[in-house]
């Protein structure tokens, strides 16, 4: 039998490749691989140049800065309030000296953008309210971001789906228009066995048009040296899983007889169900049901807390120093005093709109819980979040980037808000403690947990509909 | 060989096929006459398990049909009214893969030609797409797949309908040598006069009913088409 | 003739059960996407009023101070939700819903909506533009494929032109008829958006919006009637039409709008934020000819002092801190007129170049004309960050002038009060009328209009091509 098989394969490779229309749909499945990939690795270089600007600019800052406070004088004045000065905490924490944090594109990058067009990828950090860094974007036309990327995620997630069901929404359709079907069906093979070997073959064909067609394509790109095998290997797992499952449903189709143009109505729509309405109703359902606290309200919120907060400026500042007598500045009140208020009013604002933030931070969590759930619901959006994962572009990575960002950012308040409040100068001996930010990525086991689970939730309704179709075969009429 | 017993199908509540109760010896050519819609091509997919029985069996060699249908598809060889091929391949190459799927993998490229010259078709033709056959030529073709399978029963639904009287003499031809080598053969077909020249028995079929059945020798071309015109005016 | 035709093909489509079923998809999703979109843009509309008269309360309750702080102080500006904005919020979650209008520096709109969404957000939302851009079409695509591919199929179509019915009156006849059979699904759809929009907080001077909106998606659904039709008369079978039609559809809503989106974002490049902000901060410093700020406000000074016969700022009868401080706002709104002009010069290019994709692919076309009425384009975002920056403009020069000429002798310890706050009358802002629209999508418009000619002429030379 398996070399009955073996010839069956054989045999549907020859009228695979006979066949010219299957010929032009792989030609240009493979153009449009090639132009993604290669928009993908040209849009991760662009991302990387301005990247290490970002950083180039941070280190030549401080480089500039330590170079100032070399050429001042030991006996020069203190600094003036609000003067740009290297040894003051607030000229160098708030404008010179501010430092960005960057999150660098991992080696996959180039196959799923992801939200990095929309999400900004350096945050500036300054002594400033860590509100203000929900302030921050990259520029762009909105209508391009309405439209997103045309990157290999976007091919493998909407049109591979369709190429397959080109291929496969007639498997044994077309054998009944064209009469071939009562002939094979008087032999003794079962009619899942032809059927399986039709969808190996086409698979197989399909799945390798994709992987040669990418990694020729970051061959053409310069990219494919930096790859990761590993990481690479389980996006052609996941390339696979979700193409197996759409074989599976072109099969359990062909499992009933019916014309191919109903079959193909059929595909059509479970395609525009899974792919568009599904993901739509999901993204819509999280944001009706759960929706976030709005950004509007909470900008009014901090205008009311800073409000009645500089009203009491002075009494702040005195209760900083009355908490904290560490704090207090030796010597007489000077200018830099309205500096220190500033800062009192900033803490006592980021104080009452704590709850606010803290409820806002907590919605945002609840929402991507529930997006993470709600992804169960087609396999596109599972696909599309474990390529996202794979390539580092997705949300889990950026959220948690964003909780590092906010700790080097307390960090940051933390070295010079106090040393602001103290009148202490920043002098050679505090300029290397500094905090620098360094991302240590995502633990590695994190993200082939969330694939692993991602490949396991495509497969199990593969199985489930290729089981159903074979016991569904056993029943095919043949004639009607 | 050919067994229907109490074989009956309906399709909604209409009844396509009535029991029927047939048996087809090896070597005997039994062919079923009727009009369109008499249950003659239901009663030939009833052996193929291309639909299932209503009620009764279909045997092949005592296998039931519909219940190990891979077992008696061994045993069975099928030439429909069309004996549709793949377009892109050729003859040759038809024969070949029918041969495989049939369980018969071991054939040579001579022996493979040697089936399709018994049937009539040169090397020449064989290796031709069989896009460009005559309906002869395919049909041609269906005989040496049968052949070929070494089938020990051969159904076929019209297979000469369409065919000019040359191609429709040849086929009656090489079923005689089938049946000489045991083969049972039931046929379905329009054509009192091609019945009654190659068929052993004759089966008159009439909405969905076997009315009438008589050994072709005892009886005269006159005396079948008067018994036919007959069954199908009551 | 056509009014049997037409009745046939009704009767017929209405009694498929595959129309039944995917016409009451598409209508629930239809209505859920319009209840959705509408509670969405009622509660932002109410969100940003009370935001709006917050921060305007904030303004005017300011405790007194010297005018300058109160610039600096300034006034937030939130982007109002357009009342059609429940059909097609269009790029609305992509533009930042409020700016910080303070002294000295025009702020970009912050806080993306989609930027706090999930990622889902990135397959698209459901909306009723996306129903009708997207799913309407597909369902046309289904019903209209055998519209006579199928007819001869079945062989009806040798009655049909036995009984010598003219190739003109069959193709009028076939679309009226799939039109009739959509209509039963558009008509209830488009009542309910007419009442959403009554119901609505503010429709007043919609309703010719809402009109045009109705006839763009009229025209091109007729665009895909009339497709439909030609294909089906043109295809072998069935199965080769819906082939052909699907894989249209698929490149027309799929995937030319990102490839073309691509190629103008290629032709075009956007500057990134930091290259953008560099150039900005270079020209804060100095100017194309080289004059830098330091000199553009000394030869200012000693223009003043000219202009007063005076030689001293001291001598000036007004405050030069005012003046100077006002003059520096012209050196800097001329850095933001020539940056962001720039910049939102080149978002109109790219989206100009997108909608010549338009002449190919109508899809683009519609959905930049629906967008334009909608209220929810590119152009209309532009229209009103540049009301806003003018009312910052505004209002620093209020708070300068004030300065200036009550501030000669206190100096910065001049106080304003609320008289002189409430002295700025408070933002507000007009959505353009239609003519606006009309002004920015001509191309769109031109290509929807192109469309039907061809569509209904290819299927009028269909239906004489039509043969058993």
């Amino acid at each position: 039998m398996s070399s009955v098989f073996g010839r069956m394969l054989r045999h549907e490779w020859r009228m695979l490749t006979a066949d010219r229309t299957v010929w032009l749909v792989s030609i240009i499945f493979g153009l449009l691989i090639l132009y993604a990939v290669g928009n993908g690795v040209s849009w991760v270089r662009s991302q990387e140049v301005v990247l290490d600007s970002v950083e180039a600019d941070g280190s030549r800052r401080l480089a500039q800065l330590t170079r100032a406070l070399d050429s001042i004088p030991a006996d020069a004045p203190p600094p003036a309030a609000f003067g740009r000065d290297p040894r003051s905490p607030g000229s160098v924490g708030n404008f010179d000296g501010a430092q960005f944090a960057t999150l660098r594109p991992q080696a996959l990058a180039p196959l799923a953008v992801g939200q990095t067009d929309l999400l900004p990828q350096y945050l500036r950090v300054t002594m400033r309210s860590k509100l203000t860094l929900a302030a921050a974007q990259e520029l762009e036309n909105p209508s391009n971001l309405l439209e997103g990327r045309f990157d290999l995620a976007f091919v493998v997630v909407y049109l591979f789906p369709l190429f397959i069901l080109a291929l496969g929404f007639n498997l044994l359709a077309a054998e009944r228009e064209g009469g071939t079907l009562g002939m094979v069906a008087a032999q003794p093979v079962s009619l899942a066995a032809h059927l399986g070997a039709k969808v190996v073959v086409r698979g197989g064909f399909m799945l390798g048009l994709a992987m040669v067609a990418t990694l020729v394509g970051l061959l053409l790109n310069g990219a494919l040296p930096g790859m990761p095998p590993g990481k690479l290997a389980l996006w052609f797992l996941v390339l696979a899983a979700y193409g197996a499952f759409w074989f599976a449903v072109a099969v359990v189709v062909n499992a009933v007889p019916r014309s191919s143009a109903a079959n193909a109505t059929i595909l059509a729509g479970v395609w525009l169900l899974l792919v568009v309405v599904v993901p739509a109703v999901a993204g819509t359902l999280v944001n009706t049901l759960h929706p976030m606290p709005s950004r509007v309200e909470l900008i009014g919120a901090m205008r009311t807390a800073s409000n009645d907060a500089s009203a009491r400026g002075a009494q702040l500042l005195a209760k900083v120093y009355g908490d904290h007598l560490d704090l207090a500045p030796s010597g007489a009140m000077t200018s830099a005093d309205f500096m220190s208020r500033t800062y009192a009013v900033q803490e006592e604002v980021d104080r009452q709109l704590a709850p606010l933030a803290d409820r806002f931070d907590a919605q945002l969590d609840r929402q991507h819980v529930l997006a993470a759930r709600y992804q169960l619901a087609s396999p596109a959006l599972v696909a599309s979040f474990a390529f996202a994962d794979l390539a580092g572009t997705g949300p889990t990575r950026y959220r948690h980037w964003r909780e590092k960002v906010a700790s080097y950012h307390e960090a940051w308040q933390q070295f010079f808000i106090p040393r602001a409040f103290r009148h202490e100068w920043l002098d050679a001996s505090a300029y290397p403690a500094i905090p620098r930010f360094s991302y240590g990525d995502e633990s590695r086991s994190e993200v082939l947990r969330r694939v692993g689970i991602a490949l396991v939730v495509l497969l199990l309704p593969t199985v489930l509909l290729a089981g159903y179709s074979v016991r569904r075969l056993k029943r095919y009429q043949v004639a009607v | 060989m050919l067994e229907a017993i109490n074989l009956t199908k309906s399709y909604n509540g209409t009844v396509a096929l009535h029991p029927l109760t047939l048996t087809v010896r090896p070597g005997e050519i039994f062919c079923l006459l009727g009009a369109n819609g008499a249950g003659k091509t239901t009663t030939i997919n009833l052996f193929l398990n291309f639909v299932e029985p209503s009620g009764g069996v279909a045997r092949i060699d005592g296998i039931v049909a519909s219940e190990r249908p891979l077992e008696t598809k061994r045993l069975l060889a099928y030439i429909p009214e069309q004996v549709t091929l793949y377009r892109h391949l050729s003859g040759l190459e038809n024969l070949e893969y029918f041969s495989v799927l049939g369980g018969q993998s071991r054939y040579s490229e001579a022996e493979l030609l040697g089936f399709l010259d018994h049937v009539g078709l040169d090397a020449a033709a064989a290796r031709r797409r069989v896009g460009s056959y005559s309906k002869g030529m395919r049909q041609k073709v269906g005989i040496a797949i049968a052949i070929a399978k070494k089938a020990k029963a051969l159904l076929l639904d019209e297979p000469t309908s369409g065919l000019d009287p040359k191609a429709s003499n040849e086929f009656s031809t090489l079923l005689g040598l089938l049946s000489d080598q045991g083969v049972a053969v039931l046929m379905a077909t329009h054509d009192l006069f091609r019945a009654k020249e190659s068929g052993h028995r004759l089966g008159i079929m009439k909405q969905g009913r076997l009315v009438s059945t008589v050994a072709a020798n005892e009886i005269g071309h006159a005396d079948l088409e008067q018994l036919y015109l007959q069954h199908m005016r009551d | 003739m056509i009014g049997a035709i037409v009745r046939k093909e009704i009767r017929e489509i209405a009694r498929d059960g595959r129309f039944r079923v995917a016409a009451i998809t598409v209508l629930v999703l239809l209505v859920a996407a319009l209840a959705v979109g509408w509670r969405a843009a009622a509660s932002a509309h109410a969100e940003r009023d009370a935001a709006a008269n917050l921060a305007r309360s904030h303004w005017v309750n300011q405790p007194a101070k010297n005018p300058h702080s109160a610039a600096h102080y300034g006034v937030y500006a939130f982007k109002p939700k357009t009342p059609l904005s429940f059909v097609d919020d269009g790029v609305d979650p992509y533009t930042g819903v409020l700016a910080y209008l303070e002294a000295h520096v025009q702020n970009d709109f912050t806080h993306r909506p989609a930027a706090d969404g999930t990622a889902l957000s990135r397959f698209g939302a459901l909306t009723a533009a996306g129903v009708l851009q997207v799913l309407v079409p597909l369902l046309i695509v289904v019903l209209a494929a055998g519209t006579i591919a199928g007819e001869r199929e079945q062989g009806t179509l040798r009655q049909l032109l036995s009984v010598g019915v003219r190739s003109r009156d069959l193709a009028i006849g076939k679309m009226l008829g799939l039109g009739g059979a959509l209509m039963l699904l558009l008509i209830p759809a488009t009542i309910i958006g007419v009442a959403a929009l009554l119901v609505g907080t503010d429709g007043s001077g919609s309703g010719s919006r809402f009109l045009l909106l109705a006839a763009v998606y009229l025209g091109y659904f007729i665009v895909w009637i009339a497709l439909s039709f030609a294909v089906s008369a043109w295809a072998p079978s069935t199965r080769a039409a819906l082939i052909c039609l699907l894989g249209l559809w698929m490149v027309n809503s799929l995937l030319a709008p990102r490839a073309a989106t691509d190629l103008v974002r290629r032709l075009h490049p956007t500057p990134t934020a930091l290259e953008f902000q560099r150039v900005m901060a270079a020209e804060q410093q100095a100017d194309s000819t080289g004059r830098t700020y330091a000199q553009y406000q000394e030869a200012f000074q000693r223009e003043v002092l000219s202009r007063y016969r005076v030689d001293s700022v001291a001598d000036l009868p007004v405050n030069f801190a005012g003046l100077s401080l006002d003059a520096s706002e012209r050196w800097s709104d001329a850095v933001f007129d020539r940056n962001y002009g720039r910049l939102w010069a080149t978002y109109v290019r790219q989206d100009q170049a997108r909608s010549l994709f338009g002449f190919a692919f109508p899809f683009v076309a519609v959905r930049a004309l629906s967008q334009g009425l909608a209220g929810t384009d590119f152009y209309h975002h532009r229209e009103f960050a540049t009301a806003a920056e003018q009312y910052r403009r505004h209002l620093v020069r209020v708070m300068n002038d004030d300065l200036a000429e009550h501030g000669k002798t206190a100096g910065f310890q001049y106080m304003g009060d609320h008289a002189l706050w409430s002295s700025v009358e408070p933002f507000e802002y007009q959505t353009p009328e239609v003519g606006f629209v009309m002004a920015h999508h001509g191309r769109d418009l031109a290509a929807l209009g192109g469309w039907l000619v061809l569509g209904l002429g290819l299927a009028l030379v269909g239906a004489r091509r039509v043969r058993v």
